[in-house]
């Protein structure tokens, strides 16, 4: 199998993937490649390709222009061969709700020539319990786990988790990070998409943030928050009308942004900055109210690079 | 091939779980012929009561009214009042009053050659023609025979009327095999077009696509279950038919099976264009409605396709209901064997081969 030489470099290699629709290109030319064992996070809003950027690399989506090699298997003339490689879980996917957990994981796992002993399977993802329940009866975390389950059936070597933990309310989104952590430890390389920070600051190794179809920044979350260069962020809010000129010329402040009246002031040094601030709002009798200080997070540094947030 | 029994597996669990469908596609086209066969084909032909207000009451009107009560296709009843007689003609209890007036007996027996004959008041209900009709004939013809009789006439040619058919046919018998017929359509269009949309806007086949499943072992996975689903239920119809309404069937069991799996195979092709043409479960049903409404009435289920008008004849003539539930009829009301039935069959399979490969050039996944 030609695809074996390359597992010790890199398992996936995006090379300028592009898809139009009509005018509008909801993804251009995205590259980046992703090393054996990795977890590699794909970070937006919503409406920033990681979607498409998925669907175009499990096949789902002719691209437009560009290629992608999965496990050495070319996406545009061997989407076969790239099939039985990777594992999908798709944003809301919807199965047989007349079914048992049992019943659709045994009918998925007739789709490939070999699978994985699917009680273990089940039994990795939590719903021994449920196995006999039909998936109508599930609750979304369990849905979601089962989707992740029939992702993993014939024992793939890529997983693409698109937005698995959106919906879920915190002790799922616990329950499936574990899930995550375990196929990682378990040598599985991942690609996942999500709109959390926290998500993708946990999990993955390294983090690709999207934003309007472009790849706009590629590197370790560690790494991607030190190059904000102001690793401390200042927040309050601020009546309505009042001057906030001075804002930009506090010491040590690198970045000023605004939402709603809500302030963050990006700093290298909280202590300098913050004595500043204080100083000026009294003798221009300003009132901040709820003001707050925290170290900066990936959240900042899609703010810092796009001058919007990440939810809005 | 794996692939293909668990899909057949899964959609098969899926039917025997949806009891509400299974529970209304049978019960439709039961309550149908329960009530089509029971309102309409009760008795065998058409009944037609009669009365008779006989205001004259002599010899020749009694020996008249003797020679009706005679006819075994009317029911003959004397009243003495014209006016109730005459409002329960209006109410639709009677289709015929037969007047006979005071003075007739003398007219007829004092009637001399020259004379014009005797005009005798018949009324009739407009609404209810083919009745009315039909009792007009029978009277017009006993009036006639006995016409003759009075006075000596020996007619120069006479009509020997004989039965061609020894089939003694009802209603209820031309019904069963048209709702076996619109059923299969029905269910295969509907139930394809529906489902198979439906499971396209939720992404359960984007999930598959997903998979190496080819489109080809999906589709051959669901025209299994579908034929041994509705394959069933036909053939549970047509046991109900045949035990509890007395339905015979003359031709082979073989041939009818043959011809219900024919028939699903055709309609199923349909049902998948519709589902790829469909851009959403909310059109599927409409489309289907379309296409199936007319057939209803076109395609010989409830009417023969010879009562249809003229010009519509060549398009009924196309038509796949038209075929199945003529052959349907044939093998089941006359018994007529494979040989005699080729042109239907051909033309089925000729829809069944040209929708399936229509319907593998439009299915989509997504």
């Amino acid at each position: 199998m030609k695809g074996c030489d390359q597992m010790a470099e890199n398992m996936i290699e995006v090379e300028g993937l592009v898809k139009r629709y009509g005018k509008e290109t909801a993804v251009n030319n995205v590259k980046f490649s992703v090393s054996t064992g990795e977890v590699f996070g794909l970070l937006g809003p919503n409406g920033a390709g990681k979607t498409t950027t998925i669907e175009m690399l499990v096949g789902l989506r002719k691209p437009d222009e560009g290629t992608a090699r999965l496990a050495g298997f070319d996406i545009r003339k061997e989407i076969g061969e790239v099939k039985e490689v990777i594992g999908v879980q798709l944003q809301s996917t919807s199965l047989f709700e007349l079914l048992t957990v049992q019943e659709i994981m045994k009918m998925y796992a007739s789709f490939y020539p070999s699978n994985v002993s699917i009680p273990e399977l089940i039994d990795e993802v939590l719903l021994t319990e449920k196995k006999k329940d039909r998936v109508k009866n599930l609750s979304g975390g369990q849905k979601q786990r089962l989707a992740i389950a029939l992702a993993l059936i014939h024992d793939p070597k890529i997983v693409f988790l698109d937005e698995p933990t959106t919906g879920l309310d915190p002790q799922a989104r616990r329950t499936l990070w574990g899930i995550i952590e375990n196929l990682k430890a378990r040598g599985k390389t991942i690609v996942l998409s999500t709109h959390y920070m926290d998500e993708a600051h946990v999990l993955c190794d390294r983090i690709g943030i999207m934003d309007q179809g472009e790849l706009i920044a590629l590197d370790t979350p560690a790494a991607l928050v030190k190059n904000l260069q102001s690793d401390s962020a200042i927040e309050f809010s601020l009546l309505h009308n009042e001057d906030v000129s001075f804002l930009d010329s506090l010491q040590a402040v690198k970045q000023v942004s605004n939402q709603n009246d809500r302030y963050v002031l990006y700093t290298d040094s909280i202590q300098l900055s913050l004595t500043d601030l204080i100083q000026q709002a009294s003798s221009k009798n300003i009132n901040l109210q709820d003001l707050q200080m925290r170290t900066a997070t990936l959240e900042d540094v899609f703010i810092h690079m796009t001058g919007r947030s990440l939810r809005e | 091939m794996k692939a293909y029994w668990q899909l057949t597996l899964a959609q098969l669990l899926i039917f025997s779980r949806n009891r509400q469908v299974l529970f209304f596609t049978l019960l439709f086209p039961l309550i149908l012929m329960v009530a089509l066969g029971s309102f309409v084909g009760s008795g065998g032909g058409v009944s037609i009561s009669v009365s008779i207000v006989n205001q004259d009451d002599t010899n020749a009107s009694k020996e008249f009214i003797a020679l009706l009560q005679e006819t075994e296709a009317m029911d003959v009843t004397i009243s003495d009042d014209l006016t109730i007689a005459l409002d329960r003609l209006e109410k639709g209890d009677l289709q015929i009053v037969v007047d006979i007036p005071e003075g007739y007996g003398n007219a007829v027996s004092n009637r001399t050659e020259d004379d014009p004959a005797y005009s005798l008041p018949v009324y009739y209900n407009e609404t209810n023609l083919s009745a009315s009709e039909l009792g007009l004939t029978v009277i017009n013809a006993t009036v006639d025979e006995w016409s003759k009789e009075l006075t000596n006439y020996s007619p120069i040619v006479e009509i020997e009327s004989q039965g061609v058919r020894a089939l003694n046919i009802q209603y209820i018998d031309f019904l069963v095999p048209g709702i076996v017929a619109m059923m299969i359509m029905s269910n295969n269009m509907n139930g394809v077009a529906g489902q198979i949309s439906a499971w396209r806007e939720r992404g359960i086949l984007r999930r598959m696509q997903g998979t190496r499943l080819k489109a080809s072992t999906f589709i051959a996975a669901q025209i299994t279950a579908r034929l041994a689903l509705n394959g069933l239920q036909a053939l549970l119809v047509l046991l109900i038919a045949n035990f509890i309404f007395g339905v015979s069937v003359n031709g082979s069991w073989l041939l009818l099976i043959g011809l219900v799996i024919l028939g699903t195979l055709a309609f199923m092709a349909l049902g998948f264009i519709i589902a790829g043409v469909a851009k959403n479960p909310e059109s599927a049903g409409p489309i289907a409605g379309f296409v199936t409404f007319p057939m209803l009435f076109l395609g010989g289920v409830f009417f023969p396709i010879s009562n249809m008008p003229e010009f519509l004849q060549p398009f009924v003539q196309i038509l796949p209901i038209a075929h199945l539930s003529t052959a349907l009829r044939e093998t089941m009301n006359v018994g007529t064997p494979i040989t005699g039935q080729w042109l239907e069959i051909l033309i089925l399979s000729g829809w069944a081969i040209g929708a399936f490969f229509v319907a593998s050039r439009t299915f989509r996944w997504e």
